[in-house]
């Protein structure tokens, strides 16, 4: 060990930070099973069980939250995760070496915003009065109420998000796909196949293992449906079919008279159930590809 | 010779890839002609290709309010410069020890990896902050977001891949591991090393939810935050002259765009250099841990 000194030495910074800033807040986990008391402070606060967790499932705002997190993850795994691999499938077939560059620079260009950022020029773009709306008008049809129709919102939830994550996430799989070997296209033609059958029997095949390990992270992230952007987008009227975990977690930590017991045990319960569905997931990939996250 | 023609995939993909593009353009474009066009003008037309009556205006008012913009935009550039500093420079040496076998490496590493996936959460966080007396301070803005595991690991990668002689020989020439750190590993991955202090950078630029939750004082603000509050009270201002909550957005809509370029400006300038590496495999190693 002695002679590792300075290795240890190279970790210390990270690690005293991690345990004040990562590890420090586990200390107060235990509020989720307490009733919190600003006097009493977290240690002195009375211990009440599993009370909190009880009051989860019987709170109609908490169970929707969950509902409303179940259901726009899955809207997500299906809406947003296969667009990023048509993408990068789409790029690389695409002619023309020099246009390829600078759509990818505007495909990639979103990610680099905040939902601040992007929240404000969607809302703008999308508003009653906005660019769309005009163009919809000036073609006879009628305005679309992207911001405060219920479903046409959470339609707009999906789209928004591709529009400024799939160029990213097309990245790995554009780094897949310039990996396979060019002589298994050059098999493919020589045995007659198109340029559409090579990509269903080439490239797909050929990057399924990224794929499986991109749908291990997108189950694993199912809790986390996405608060920056519905934090940024969400309105009054549209609040209860877009409010998720994340969001609710926010909105009674912040409210006027807050439980800090409660809101910790919702977010334990958020975690808790994530981390289960990532070791879920990644034993389900594994045995079907053979890959996996970490074994 | 003549150019072969197009078959069908590239002609789908051509054009699907340039409708992306527009979609993906158009509204950015709206957003930077409204933050030059007057009240009057914009009301007119929500969209035009060009301004409809050029005018500085929205930019001017943005900078004339005391304790607003400016002063967002200093502090913001502090905590991204200090951020990305210290967060880098733990985050590298951190990479660069895994990347090496020692005793205990794989306990350690399961320490760190364990924050990947389970936190505290928000009130265990927010009382630990409020405990050490870090409420209202940059301090504790820059310190919540310093550091990302997954960074480390990718780091840890690329250090990984250098190969094993090259440290090895600075070893039998007498070097320590700070000096191979120092001299001969840092100097082999500079341009992973720009990549991430890049994103690093972006990172703390864009934060905006613990600014948010921690900071109150008005000389405090980041810009993020003081966007937000814009597109708030113009929302709110709306409301109150009770034109509905569809047309809200209308209120000081030009001004709000101006503060939407300044806040992106910076970050279209450094993309740039952050796009260089993309598909060069520096992200790659994330993958495949």
């Amino acid at each position: 060990m002695w002679k590792a000194r300075y290795i240890y030495l190279l970790l210390l910074p990270f690690f005293l930070w991690m345990f004040v800033f990562q590890y420090g807040p586990l200390y107060g986990v235990q509020l989720a099973f307490k009733k919190y008391s600003a006097k009493l402070g977290i240690w002195g606060s009375e211990w009440i069980g599993l009370g909190n967790f009880e009051r989860i499932f019987i709170t109609p705002a908490a169970v929707r939250a969950i509902r409303n997190t179940f259901f726009i993850s899955i809207g997500r795994i299906l809406l947003e995760f296969p667009l990023p691999i048509v993408l990068a499938i789409l790029i690389d077939a695409m002619r023309g070496k020099r246009l390829k560059k600078i759509y990818q620079t505007i495909f990639t260009f979103p990610h680099f915003l905040s939902w601040v950022v992007v929240g404000a020029i969607i809302k703008n773009f999308l508003a009653s009065n906005g660019a769309i709306n005009v163009l919809l008008i000036s073609l006879g049809l009628d305005k679309v109420d992207f911001l405060t129709n219920t479903p046409v919102f959470v339609a707009m939830l999906f789209a928004t998000a591709n529009w400024k994550t799939m160029g990213w996430s097309a990245i790995i799989y554009m780094a897949a796909i310039a990996g396979i070997d060019p002589e298994l296209y050059d098999a493919a033609k020589v045995d007659g196949a198109s340029r559409w059958r090579q990509i269903w029997h080439v490239t797909l095949p050929c990057i399924r293992s990224t794929i499986a390990i991109m749908f291990i992270l997108a189950i694993g992230g199912i809790m986390n449906a996405g608060f920056d952007q519905i934090f940024n987008l969400r309105n009054g009227v549209v609040s209860k079919a877009v409010d998720i975990l994340d969001t609710y977690i926010y909105d009674i930590t912040f409210e006027a008279v807050p439980n800090y017991g409660f809101s910790t045990a919702v977010g334990i319960f958020k975690s808790a159930i994530n981390f289960i569905l990532l070791l879920i997931a990644n034993t389900t990939v594994g045995k079907l590809t053979g890959e996996k996250l970490y074994s | 010779m003549k150019k072969k023609r197009w078959d069908s995939v590239e002609i789908v993909s051509f054009i699907s890839l340039t409708l992306l593009a527009i979609v993906i353009v158009v509204p950015f474009w709206n957003a930077v002609v409204i933050s030059f066009e007057t009240l009057s003008a914009y009301v007119k037309a929500p969209f035009s290709w060009l301004p409809g009556e050029f005018t500085w205006e929205n930019y001017a008012s943005l900078t004339k309010q005391s304790g607003g913009l400016l002063r967002a935009y200093a502090n913001t550039i502090w905590i991204t410069v200090v951020g990305t500093v210290l967060g880098m420079a733990v985050m590298v040496t951190t990479a660069y020890a895994f990347s090496r076998q020692f005793p205990l490496k794989k306990p350690l590493f399961m320490i760190m990896l364990f924050t990947m996936y389970f936190n505290g959460g928000l009130v265990p966080t927010y009382l630990l902050v409020k405990n050490m007396g870090l409420l209202d301070t940059h301090t504790a803005v820059i310190l919540l977001s310093l550091a990302s595991t997954y960074n480390v690991i990718v780091m840890k990668n690329g250090f990984s891949s250098i190969p094993t002689e090259l440290p090895e020989a600075a070893r039998i020439d007498g070097a320590n591991d700070l000096e191979i750190f120092w001299k001969v590993m840092l100097p082999l991955q500079k341009p992973m090393l720009a990549t991430f202090t890049l994103f690093t950078a972006v990172g703390f630029w864009n934060n905006w939810y613990w600014p948010m939750l921690i900071l109150n004082s008005k000389d405090k603000v980041v810009l993020q935050m003081f966007l937000r509050s814009l597109i708030q009270i113009a929302a709110q201002m709306a409301n109150e002259v009770g034109t509905s909550l569809a047309s809200e957005l209308t209120y000081a809509k030009g001004i709000q765009m101006a503060a939407v370029f300044l806040v992106m400006l910076p970050i279209m300038m450094v993309y740039p250099f952050l796009q260089k590496y993309f598909v060069k495999g520096v992200l790659v190693g994330g993958v495949k841990m």
